[in-house]
């Protein structure tokens, strides 16, 4: 039932960024956000046998009781960690063939973990660029935290080109402490330049995510006659025949998004294609499954 | 190929509107922004190229759908060559003649027998058409291949009373022939009667493309008596003055005495034996018939035995009626009474019967009971007598005024008011009558007048009169002014033997009798007419809307109500008496008889029956390569005018399907 309210379209009739992130999150994908580290918590996990240097405090004194044996009482961890959303707002990203361009769509998947990362307590920041970085929300869990990432999320507008190498290097400077770092983007370069650039991010001990934001006419483009293709970063024109649109513009951008999955796996990177056609919840539950299989 | 109206080409102009639209402004094509250039590659040339082949297919819809539209309106034709001639069909024409010599035996019989056995033989190619024809020709169906239809048409043709003339026929086949465009094989089922045929023998040429198929229906002559003419009075105001002479016709080898009766009214008057010469005319006459007041219906008959009795009766009307009186007004006792008196009553008919008055008493008397009225130098009109005189006039009356020096003195002609002066006063010597109008009808039989010796005369001014005597210094003697629907007579002289000698002269007697029917309208129409003539109605003088009632020979009304208020004229088609009422009570009757050519039964020889046919075939043998290559004007406009339709429906969707894409690429 709530699927029929996840349709993008749907979202972008809602008034508030706050509102589109509540109703996506709230719906089904609360609670299945845990931390793969072992911690402190109510859930118990497992025993361990104790080995020297082991905090005597974790030592099940019951068990020991019974058994004489010392054992370690372990918890499943539900750390903080800390998400950073790295946003495309390169001109490119405000292509779109219905009401919900891809920069809808990646803003209300940027919010919606926002809102994720709200409820479980992590810290959150917020890098938007396109050439350059255009805004920085440092991860915090201040109180407000939320609504300054949803502000800085809403006030995000098209810039220009998508130049991925500069900002990336700003972002090592950002990045104290390793964490999730989330890149939402069209990916408008040569895969080995895009898993180039990101890679130092994995290094650094981060958990990389590639949303790989296209619109279903970049992916399948329907073209009945020839025309006239003005890229918007460019402005550079092409006449495009529809025979090229039906036969091989498909082969290339499968080919592309093949590339770059591959080299993004190959890196330690989590890779999702977001079709910007597809339901809101079905990205972010691919998304958020894979993430558990490998807790 | 050929254009009705070859100035709508012009607007073949209207072509460049497509061509400004599609070639010389350039279609701009929208551009679409898209997120990425990165994956497509620069391949303008086929692309191009396949928008320009798509609007160009649009381009020539378009100019082709004006062009077209101009062609149609241009009314293109094609010269067809697919005439009759080149298919091997013709237009049959069974021409069977109904005159009133078809009524001998069984001819009509026969000639319908045979059109109906002609009829078998049509061909499917072919096509026929039934006529009947006598003085003309009458279609009796339209050229088609309806077998049924046109033996329908053949069992309903009837006999008439009316002459034949194969002049008509040529004339009707040779209209087939132009209007068919089709060669005409026309079928003559006649009895071939030597006076069928015009007295010119061009007008009975068969002209082009025309060829004649003769089927008579008699092979010899017949011998036969008829009663050719009757001279006869049409009215009669004295029974002992009646002179009847008839006429009586051999012909076909025939002759003897024959019995000839006069009939009146049904019953017998009278009867004498004529002995009629072979081939020849003798003439039997009946003086004196006592036949009542009013209309009578007068026949002469024989008692022939040929074998053709529908022509040996021979009507004829009379009306017998007291004489019309006619009043004489003078002012003074002279001889012109004397004279006048004298020369009406010694008429040819005593139709008049004079009576004479002062002005004084004229002006007490009704002037509307006298025939015409005349004035006799009369000088001092009073002043009733005047105003009478010009009422009656204008209502249709006629006024003879003989102008003397009393009437002279007036200087000024009673009702016509035309300036009179004496031109004789100066002269000595007298003048004579230098010419004279022999074509009005009172002047027409005068005779000589030469001779008159006129001593004393008075110029009138002719004005708006027609002079119809002058005397040889050029002064009118005889005038007439038609006034409303009167007539006055004017004679510039006396009647006495004082001014003139004329009434001493033998033409004085012919003048007055020929001015008094004239005045009197006794002559207007004629006693008999022949079947086919023509019968006036109107004059012009009838009240309008005012019905005429015409009585056909079998008292059926001849008219429809609406033809007896409007027509001016009918054909009579049948013999016998024509009963006709006019709305002043002016009743006719009128007889009509068949024309006597038709009682002639001579027939025509084989030489010139072969030399008419030829006038036919020869002409055709030489228009036989031309009839082949005749062409046709065939106009196709409607065939243009629904190609314009699909090609405006197929530029609609070519039309659509490229707004659709453009749409969709947006």
């Amino acid at each position: 039932m709530l699927q029929r309210f996840l349709d993008p379209a749907t979202l972008a009739g809602l008034s508030g960024l706050d509102l589109v992130a509540k109703t996506v999150v709230d719906g089904f994908v609360s609670g299945l956000h845990r931390s793969p580290d072992f911690g402190f918590s109510q859930e118990f996990a497992e025993y361990r046998a104790y080995t020297p240097g082991d905090d005597l405090r974790h030592v099940d004194w019951n068990v020991y009781a019974r058994t004489e044996r010392c054992y370690l009482k372990r918890y499943r961890g539900e750390t903080n960690t800390q998400l950073l959303i790295l946003l495309d707002t390169s001109a490119s990203m405000s292509y779109g063939s219905s009401t919900v361009n891809k920069l809808d769509y990646a803003r209300y998947v940027a919010a919606s973990l926002c809102y994720l990362s709200h409820e479980q307590r992590d810290a959150a920041g917020l890098i938007i660029f396109d050439a350059d970085v255009v805004n920085y929300v440092a991860p915090s869990t201040r109180q407000g935290q939320l609504f300054r990432l949803l502000h800085a999320i809403e006030k995000a507008e098209p810039g220009t080109r998508t130049d991925f190498t500069k900002p990336f290097a700003h972002f090592q400077n950002f990045l104290k402490r390793r964490g999730l770092v989330v890149v939402l983007s069209d990916f408008y370069e040569q895969p080995e330049t895009i898993v180039k650039t990101i890679e130092p991010l994995r290094f650094r001990g981060n958990d990389v995510v590639l949303f790989h934001v296209l619109d279903p006419q970049e992916i399948a483009p329907r073209l009945r006659g020839p025309a006239l293709f003005v890229d918007v970063e460019t402005r550079d024109s092409i006449e495009v025949s529809p025979e090229y649109v039906k036969e091989e513009y498909p082969r290339k951008i499968e080919a592309h998004i093949e590339a770059l999955g591959t080299r993004a796996r190959a890196a330690g990177m989590d890779y999702f294609l977001m079709n910007t056609g597809r339901p809101l919840d079905e990205g972010l539950r691919e998304y958020l499954a894979v993430r558990q299989g490998r807790m | 190929m050929g254009f009705l109206a070859p100035w709508f080409l012009a607007g073949l102009a209207a072509v460049g509107l497509p061509v400004w639209l599609h070639l010389l402004k350039q279609h701009k094509t929208t551009p679409l922004p898209f997120s990425s250039l990165m994956f497509f590659e620069r391949r303008t040339q086929s692309s191009v190229k396949h928008r320009r082949l798509r609007y160009l297919l649009l381009f020539t819809l378009r100019a082709a759908l004006i062009a077209l539209l101009a062609f149609a309106f241009a009314r293109p034709f094609i010269n067809s060559t697919i005439v009759a001639s080149a298919r091997g069909g013709k237009l049959r024409v069974l021409a069977v003649d109904n005159s009133f010599s078809m009524r001998q035996g069984n001819r009509l019989v026969q000639a319908k027998s045979d059109a109906q056995a002609a009829l078998s033989t049509l061909r499917p190619e072919d096509r026929g058409l039934v006529l009947t024809f006598a003085s003309q020709a009458h279609l009796l169906s339209e050229p088609s291949t309806d077998i049924a239809g046109m033996r329908a048409a053949i069992r309903s043709i009837q006999p008439s009373d009316d002459h034949s003339s194969y002049a008509e026929l040529a004339h009707a086949l040779r209209s087939l022939a132009l209007s068919s465009k089709m060669p005409v094989e026309g079928h003559l089922f006649s009895d071939m009667q030597q006076t069928s045929m015009p007295l010119s023998f061009a007008d009975a040429a068969l002209g082009d493309n025309v060829t004649l198929v003769l089927h008579p229906a008699a092979q010899a002559s017949l011998r036969n008596f008829a009663v050719e003419s009757v001279t006869a009075p049409r009215r009669i105001y004295d029974v002992k003055k009646v002179h009847i002479q008839a006429t009586i016709l051999a012909t076909g080898d025939a002759g003897g005495t024959r019995r000839v009766a006069l009939v009146l009214n049904g019953h017998e008057v009278g009867s004498k034996p004529v002995d009629v010469p072979v081939n020849g005319r003798a003439t039997a006459e009946f003086n004196g018939l006592d036949a009542p007041y009013g209309m009578n219906r007068g026949e002469v008959r024989i008692d022939s035995g040929d074998g053709f009795p529908a022509d040996d009766h021979y009507y004829f009307s009379i009306e017998r009626s007291d004489p019309l009186p006619v009043l004489f007004v003078r002012a003074r006792e002279s001889r012109d009474l004397l004279y006048y008196r004298t020369a009406i009553e010694s008429s040819r008919d005593a139709a008049f019967k004079l009576e004479s008055a002062s002005p004084a008493q004229a002006a007490e008397m009704p002037l509307s009971r006298y025939a015409f009225v005349v004035l006799s130098d009369v000088g001092d009109i009073p002043a009733t007598l005047d105003q009478a005189l010009r009422s009656y006039v204008r209502a249709g009356g006629s006024l003879f005024v003989a102008i003397g020096p009393a009437a002279a003195a007036r200087r000024k002609v009673p009702v016509s008011d035309a300036a009179i002066r004496d031109a004789s006063r100066d002269i000595d010597q007298f003048q004579t009558a230098a010419t004279l109008d022999s074509a009005h009808p009172a002047t027409h039989q005068a005779g000589n007048w030469s001779d008159v010796k006129f001593f004393r005369y008075f110029s009138v001014e002719p004005g708006t009169l027609r002079v119809l005597a002058r005397l040889s210094d050029r002064t009118p003697v005889l005038l007439e002014q038609q006034t409303g629907e009167g007539r006055v007579l004017v004679f510039a002289s006396t009647l006495d033997s004082i001014s003139n000698d004329f009434p001493l002269h033998s033409g004085f007697v012919p003048f007055v009798d020929e001015t008094a029917h004239y005045l009197a309208r006794l002559d207007d129409r004629p006693a008999n007419l022949t079947v086919g003539a023509f019968l006036d109605l109107r004059s012009g003088r009838e009240p309008s809307g005012a019905a005429i009632e015409v009585f056909d020979p079998t008292g059926a009304r001849a008219l429809t109500l609406s033809e007896a208020t409007q027509a001016r004229s009918m054909q009579l088609t049948e013999q016998g008496f024509y009963e006709i009422r006019r709305p002043n009570r002016h009743n006719e009757l009128l007889a009509v008889n068949p024309d006597r050519r038709e009682s002639d039964f001579t027939v025509i020889p084989q030489e010139t029956l072969a030399l008419w046919q030829n006038t036919g075939q020869g002409s055709r043998a030489q228009q036989a390569g031309a009839a082949e290559t005749e062409q046709k004007p065939l106009d196709f406009w409607w065939y243009v005018m629904i190609l314009v339709l699909i090609l405006a429906v197929a530029e609609s969707l070519v039309g659509n399907w490229h707004l659709a894409v453009d749409k969709e690429a947006a």
